[in-house]
């Protein structure tokens, strides 16, 4: 894949995401308080069990080309 | 306007009154259990959370096997400020390739020791490797030897890593929450030091969430053998002085309350990384073009500069009683690496205390410019090569599980992995003399964690 190619399917993406939100957001004027049940459980967490997640990141950091995105992207090992 | 603003204290009354059901619901489920582990509303505010993990990681073939135990304490106040600090061990054995091309004979190789009678992440007693002088340099070194037709590996990889990492967060204000944190891990041939701070801010009755942060970090390659000039051929002398890296990097997002069952999110980050980004360590073999004869082992070269792109985007959806957790990445950088990262994970409840987790990752990447499976004698020897798969092209799969058991106020959590890298073992334009090798030289790996954690006022 060129780079160009690659630049262009990431701000596609972004812009698509971007939209997707940005409409699922009007609809979400409802989700008033009483409505959070659902998202104010632990599992509705997007980092559940955060030495799980530093394990996994770091195996895929020492293994991979490529690392990040969720927060900073790796580092603080000689493993890559 | 009046039923408007009727309306409005309506909806501020029934958010009170949902706010105290919610904390109710929290203390009940905390107390006796919710009906579905999924269910479960209780949060840490005021009470210190301890968890403890301990990983075990073995890749296939005798390659690398790790161990790392971990502990965490989080102090949340109950003003919402919180205070983390973690400790990291890790230990590693095992055997790396050493980024030479297999051959049809046994191939030799020579790597310097400080004294001849040290132990350098390099080489050990590991029957693998044998301590020999230079004839007519008196210069000492250790020299292993790989077998015919099989990847040449060095087996004397040993390293212990200390880490700790420490964070801070605090309410500036009701909708404002800033943080900011540190992190120091050390190894026999590594050191890194890094900071970081952040801000998020919540907008529109907490259906929005902005967050913005900055790190930098510094670190420092300090082999024992030292670090050798790049594309210099190998030998047993000690190499040069120590080198540095830094990276600096920043990450925005945005989190969005979709739906009563959505919430999705949106990162976008980037760093620049400048300075020593070379594996020290490893080689690339030097071949004759058309035989594919090994003439020389070269240490490897990559560049100084490489500022790193991506998106990740993440959704966490309650779907009747259990929950999915989707997420998706896409990255690129200026080395010419461009991937695609693709996970799916359904937490799935047997009642109030069990519940069962499969798992599925997707990973593909292609290769970066300078990625060469060997050099070719006679060519222009190039700026920058590496023949390490990590920056090669190929996909990997993970697949796993976890479980989660409510047990003693606490949860007590097991995860297994099974990673799978695959690549073309002989990519298309592989000389005729290596046609017979497998130039693949990705990994396939287990992994273990089990951990527990547990919160108390």
């Amino acid at each position: 894949m060129k780079s160009e190619n690659l630049s262009r399917l990431l701000l596609r993406a972004s812009v698509a995401f971007l939209l997707a939100n940005g409409a699922a957001g009007c609809a979400s004027f409802d989700v008033n308080p009483w409505d959070r049940d659902l998202l104010a459980r632990r599992s509705m967490q997007f980092n559940t069990h955060p030495l799980i997640t530093a394990a996994d990141e770091h195996i895929y950091f020492s293994k991979e080309g490529s690392s990040g995105g969720r927060a900073f992207g790796g580092g603080g090992c000689g493993c890559n | 306007m009046q039923l408007a603003r009727g309306g409005g204290s309506v909806a501020s009354a029934l958010g009170l009154l949902s706010a105290t059901l919610l904390g109710a619901n929290s203390a009940c489920a905390q107390e006796s259990g919710a009906i579905n582990i999924n269910d479960d509303t209780s949060t840490d505010l005021g009470k210190t959370r301890i968890d403890m993990s301990v990983l075990y990681y073995a890749e296939d073939g005798g390659r690398l096997k790790a161990i790392e135990p971990v502990a965490s304490a989080t102090l949340n106040a109950s003003d919402g400020s919180t205070f983390n600090v973690r400790l990291t061990s890790d230990t590693l054995t095992g055997a790396t390739p050493n980024g030479a091309a297999p051959w049809i004979a046994p191939q030799t190789f020579i790597t310097p020791i400080k004294t001849p009678d040290s132990e350098t992440t390099t080489t050990s007693a590991s029957g693998h490797s044998v301590i020999v002088t230079i004839p007519g340099t008196g210069v000492v070194a250790s020299q292993y030897t790989a077998p015919a037709n099989s990847l040449p590996l060095d087996y004397g990889f040993k390293d212990q890593r200390y880490a700790i990492d420490l964070g801070y967060s605090k309410l500036l204000a009701p909708d404002l929450r800033g943080s900011f944190g540190g992190a120091f891990s050390t190894e026999r041939d590594y050191r890194s030091i890094s900071f970081y701070g952040g801000v998020e801010k919540e907008l529109f009755q907490k259906r929005t969430t902005l967050s913005a942060s900055a790190n930098i970090e510094f670190d420092q390659s300090k082999p024992k053998i030292g670090i050798p000039v790049p594309l210099s051929p190998m030998s047993g002398l000690l190499k040069g002085p120590n080198q540095n890296k830094t990276v600096i990097g920043g990450v925005i997002g945005v989190t969005e309350v979709v739906n009563r069952f959505w919430l999705a999110q949106l990162n976008y980050s980037a760093d620049l990384s400048e300075g020593y980004q070379t594996d020290p360590y490893r080689i690339i073999s030097v071949v004759d073009g058309g035989s594919g004869t090994p003439l020389q082992y070269l240490y490897e070269s990559r560049p100084r500069s490489r500022f790193r792109q991506s998106v990740y985007a993440a959704s966490k959806i309650a779907a009747g009683p259990t929950v999915a957790d989707l997420s998706a990445r896409v990255y690129k950088d200026d080395w010419g690496v461009k991937s695609f990262t693709g996970e799916i994970k359904e937490r799935i409840p047997f009642g109030s205390a069990f519940y069962f987790e499969p798992r599925f990752r997707y990973y593909t990447q292609g290769k970066a410019d300078f990625f060469k499976d060997y050099l070719l004698a006679g060519a222009p020897l190039p700026a920058f090569a590496t023949s390490d798969s990590r920056l090669g092209k190929f996909s990997a799969k993970t697949i796993g599980a976890k479980i989660g058991v409510r047990l003693g106020g606490g949860e007590f959590y097991l995860k297994g992995d099974r990673y799978i890298q695959s690549g073309d073992q002989n990519p298309p334009g592989t000389i005729p003399g290596l046609a017979g090798e497998n130039l693949f030289t990705g990994v396939s790996a287990t992994s273990i964690i089990v951990g527990y954690s547990f919160a108390f006022y």
